[in-house]
């Protein structure tokens, strides 16, 4: 059996008195694409940093390849490509010469690094932008740089925090198209964290962290069967009325409530209580949708979701 | 192997950097040329440094050495900015490691003092007669002191947050070391107590040095200064090391993620 990507177990870390993350254990396979999700202050930044070797454990431990990320982290850094929340391109270098300057600190050779070079920006559809010095870049070319820079050394593993944060569409659409090509081409495997929650819908695996906690993990499939078929999505002052007429006739399975609203996951008879919705004065929108990874992230990490049991 | 292509390429890093910022190697080389034609000038119709030359002679190698100090104190300092954009980050979680990123950083700010402390150098004539072998040992000595200011800027980054501090930086460290070492005026007119610091202070040792080069009379003899000086590198490169250390002190708290 090949190593896993990720094995991590029980791993904590601490800034003084504050736990950052309590006890994270975390398998990623070879390959696989695994999404870390969880409001900010949730301590997805500190696992991928201990993860990444660049942050000390203050509890339990984890290997990257089978590598220990704090007694062989220089081992384990080869099996590494980092991408972290700000792009970390030098504005004064060009394109190219970022890249260059990532392959020297990976230990390529300078015929690897150029061929590296070339076979990045293609793939990236940089070749127009090498020269370009990076300040000259809208956000989004400069987070495909970023991203480019993060795979030159070919790593086993990618980790990405926040990769997609700030981009337009089209650039975000391109990222997760590389990072798929990766992982079909190279079986890369890929650990990320989004608050676009939609994208880690593809993920083999979502881990959902709240409060430097796992509140819930498995595929998204699995994360959104609770929620049944359909969610109705609703806002507006006569929400409580509403949401205790459905329970009346037993239509909600559950409800999730969100900063504004509530998300209702109904049982069968979804046009009656869709009419409901309509009938109950003070509802200013309603909508009838298939359940989401969003949903999800409301009923597992916000405080105001404390009624996001079964009901 | 990783080492070596590590250091080659953060120094092509930044010589890439530094060329396509002129104003600053200008500005850096601005001061020292101040002080030569301006101050120097007024202060030799009134001072009389007491070695048998000029006050323009005796101050020559203090203004060639403030400019090495600053020049590649302030590069290397500038790793800071790196900190807060991130690159720093980059380079650390390189499999090379934090000594190697030290010393990458200590050869290109050398190379950036080492210009500017050779441009001066190069004013020398305007100055005194100087000889081939004079310039030769000049530039030696030059080398030494500009990658000793390197580490003693790195080691300031490493406690370092943010870039707002440079100018308190300037103001309470180079200076202040720059004047207690006898490049401006005689240490030996110093108080007690001052005329101790200027023993200990790597500066003094830099600039006695040049002026050994430059045949003038120095306190101590070129070996006692050369030990001094490799003894303060060796002790900067091991503390700075050990504070470059990624854990904590350079990585810091995670930033907060962005909603």
């Amino acid at each position: 059996m090949s190593e896993a990507a990720v094995a991590a177990e029980g791993l904590g870390r601490d800034y003084g008195s504050t736990r950052a993350l309590d006890g994270l254990t975390l398998r990623v396979e070879a390959g696989q694409q695994v999404g870390l999700l969880g409001p900010n202050g949730a301590g997805k930044t500190t696992a991928m940093l201990l993860l990444a070797t660049l942050l000390r454990p203050t509890r339990g431990h984890a290997r990257v390849f089978g590598q220990d990320v704090v007694q062989e982290r220089r081992a384990a850094r080869r099996r590494l490509g980092l991408v972290f929340q700000e792009p970390t391109v030098d504005p004064f270098l060009t394109v190219r010469e970022n890249l260059d300057f990532a392959a020297a600190l990976a230990g390529l050779d300078r015929r690897q690094a150029r061929d590296a070079i070339t076979v990045a920006l293609q793939r990236m559809g940089l070749v127009t932008f090498a020269e370009r010095r990076a300040r000259e870049l809208s956000g989004g070319w400069r987070r495909l740089a970023d991203i480019a820079r993060a795979t030159l050394h070919a790593p086993s593993l990618l980790i990405l925090d926040e990769p997609t944060v700030g981009l337009d569409p089209e650039h975000r659409a391109a990222l997760w198209h590389f990072l798929d090509a990766l992982r079909r081409d190279q079986g890369t495997a890929v650990l990320f964290s989004t608050h676009y929650l939609a994208e880690a819908e593809g993920a083999d695996a979502v881990v959902l962290l709240s409060g430097g906690t796992v509140v819930d993990r498995g595929s998204p499939a699995e994360l959104m069967r609770p929620f049944g078929s359909s969610v109705l999505e609703v806002e507006g002052p006569g929400v409580p009325a509403l949401v205790s007429a459905l329970e009346g006739r037993a239509l909600a399975e559950m409800l999730v409530h969100t900063p504004t609203g509530c998300r209702i996951a109904l049982a069968a008879h979804r046009e009656q209580a869709l009419e409901l919705a309509g009938s109950v004065p003070g509802i200013t929108r309603a909508v009838l949708r298939q359940p989401s990874l969003e949903d999800v992230y409301f009923a597992r990490t916000s405080a105001s979701a404390l009624r996001g049991q079964p009901v | 192997m990783i080492a070596f292509s590590a250091v080659a390429g953060i120094v092509r890093r930044d010589l890439r950097r530094a060329a396509r910022q002129p104003s600053r190697l200008i500005g850096g080389l601005a001061r020292p040329f101040v002080w030569l034609l301006l101050v120097a000038s007024g202060y030799n119709a009134i001072a009389n440094p007491g070695t048998g030359g000029s006050y323009r002679e005796f101050v020559f190698p203090g203004v060639i050495i403030m400019a090495c100090l600053f020049g590649s104190a302030l590069t290397a300092v500038s790793t800071v900015y790196d900190r807060e954009f991130g690159m720093l980050r980059l380079m650390l979680a390189s499999p090379a490691g934090p000594a190697v990123v030290l010393a990458g950083r200590a050869v290109s700010a050398t190379a950036v003092g080492l210009l500017q402390g050779l441009v001066v150098l190069a004013a020398a004539p305007l100055v005194m007669s100087i000889t081939v072998r004079q310039v030769l040992l000049a530039a030696l000595a030059i080398v030494l002191a500009s990658f000793v200011s390197a580490l003693l800027g790195l080691l300031v980054a490493a406690r370092l947050r943010s870039v707002e501090n440079f100018a308190g930086i300037i103001n309470v460290l180079l200076f202040p070391m720059l004047f207690i070492s006898g490049a401006l005026y005689p240490a030996s007119g110093l108080p007690p107590l001052l005329r101790w610091i200027a023993r200990v202070n790597p500066v003094t040792h830099m600039v006695e040095l040049v002026r050994s080069a430059l045949g003038q009379p120095t306190d101590l003899s070129p070996p006692a200064n050369l030990l001094a000086l490799v003894s303060f590198a060796l002790i900067t490169f091991v503390l700075a090391s050990l504070l470059f250390d990624p854990e904590q002190r350079f990585i810091g708290r995670p930033a907060q993620s962005r909603p």
